[in-house]
């Protein structure tokens, strides 16, 4: 009888187990689920995050990303911990992106540029908020609009924001729809939206294409080798991409390995995102300067775009510059279809993706540009 | 340090030393298409 009663007692442990903070982690798991399949917000992240939080939030189940000897442990301190996901899906990213557009029009470069600047208006902002300086970068850092940058940087200096500032970064990224245009109608004129830009691609040839992740790789990374990481692996994928001879490398890093780097890269944040570390008051102000931050890329983004403007004699239509952000391709997408609101003959979308192309450069380059300087006045990462 | 000049520090360093990179990128795309100009059989390609 004893024997019975005591193995009947282990099988409901799990549910004697059972916390508040479980229950709502469990809840906001089904809820990940629901946003990822019924309203398609990134659902190759989203999915795996949802279960993820579900698995790694049930008690004795050992599927935390801190239950040292668990699967997803396993994947933890070998996939995010070293920084190897964020890198890979950098080589899958650069394997994808066809710099074409951008080469043929360098000067929009420039507004991958000034779509980083609300990251640094953010790091004010998050520490006139208290954060420490590690975690005000790490959640600037969202204003990268970029995933495995904003997690490989807060891998570094505050993994306690891991989960937060890798669902904010994802987040924004597919609400970048909704988020930048408000902001470019409130900054521009109808009259700016409407200007025709010099349509068709001018193209460069392969010679060009092939030499730019080359150069590109070698300038950058001896400016701030601390980036190294992901501007190598951005760059290695575009050069195999470009150089024509790797096809089959190409077809993988695109597709089967960036598919499966995302299953674990988000399997391993949906298990990270425990009750205890997530309902924190904290978790609520990264949203929401997340957010911030994207939305002041925007306006820096534009503004440079009004600049660019009265420099190039109405040559540049003001939108190009909310696709500095490096939300690939989303932003681009938004700029030309703006732009065909206000003029039906507008066709931005060539230009736009090269400045998104550009943001993508520019993103990496900020956030290496700010582990140097953070390396520079001591602050060394964590082990 | 205090937070406001570490702050400032990281944003003027590093948006300048962003746009500095990115500016110096395109002026070495313009130096490369310079060098390696479209090739006749190339625009015949497409």
């Amino acid at each position: 009888m004893d024997v019975l009663i005591s193995a009947l007692s282990s099988l409901v442990q799990g549910f004697a187990s059972l916390t508040w903070q479980t229950a709502i982690m469990v809840l906001l798991g089904c809820v990940l689920l629901y946003l990822g399949i019924a309203r398609k917000f990134e659902p190759l992240l989203l999915v795996p995050i949802g279960f993820g939080v579900i698995l790694g939030n049930l008690p004795l189940a050992g599927l935390s990303a801190y239950d040292e000897g668990g699967i997803i442990n396993l994947l933890y301190t070998s996939g995010i911990l070293t920084e190897l996901f964020p890198c890979l899906l950098f080589l899958g990213l650069g394997a994808m992106i066809d710099f074409g557009p951008m080469l043929g029009n360098p000067r929009v470069l420039i507004f991958g540029a000034a779509g980083q600047f609300g990251i640094f208006l953010t790091l004010l902002l998050a520490l006139q908020l208290g954060f420490a300086r590690q975690e005000a970068v790490s959640i600037a850092i969202i204003g990268a609009c970029d995933g495995p940058t904003a997690i490989y940087v807060t891998t570094k200096y505050a993994r306690e924001l891991l989960p937060a500032v890798s669902i904010a970064a994802y987040s924004y990224m597919s609400l970048v729809p909704i988020i930048q245009p408000p902001i470019m109608r409130a900054l521009t004129t109808k009259k700016e939206r409407a200007i025709l830009m010099e349509p068709g691609e001018k193209k460069v040839s392969q010679r060009v294409k092939i030499l730019f992740p080359l150069v590109t790789g070698i300038v950058t990374i001896l400016i701030a080798p601390m980036g190294a990481p992901l501007m190598g692996m951005l760059m290695l994928g575009n050069f195999m991409r470009e150089s024509g001879v790797l096809k089959r490398l190409v077809d993988v890093s695109e597709s089967t390995l960036t598919n499966i780097v995302t299953l674990f890269l988000g399997l391993c944040i949906g298990a990270s995102m425990l009750g205890g570390n997530f309902l924190r008051w904290q978790t609520i102000l990264v949203f929401i300067l997340g957010l911030i931050a994207i939305a002041l890329d925007t306006v820096t983004g534009v503004l440079l775009g009004k600049l660019m403007r009265v420099i190039t004699k109405g040559k540049i239509n003001p939108l190009i510059g909310a696709a500095g952000t490096s939300a690939f391709p989303m932003s681009a997408r938004v700029v030309q279809k703006e732009g065909q609101k206000a003029n039906p003959r507008s066709f931005l979308l060539f230009h736009a993706i090269g400045a998104n192309a550009g943001g993508q450069i520019g993103s990496v380059m900020a956030a290496a540009v700010m582990l140097a300087i953070m390396s520079g006045m001591g602050i060394k990462p964590l082990p | 340090m205090k937070d406001w000049a570490f702050g400032l520090t990281m944003t003027i360093l590093g948006m300048g030393v962003t746009f500095i990179t990115l500016y110096l990128l395109t002026l070495l795309i313009r130096l490369l298409i310079k060098l390696f100009p479209r090739k006749e059989e190339e625009e015949s390609e497409g």
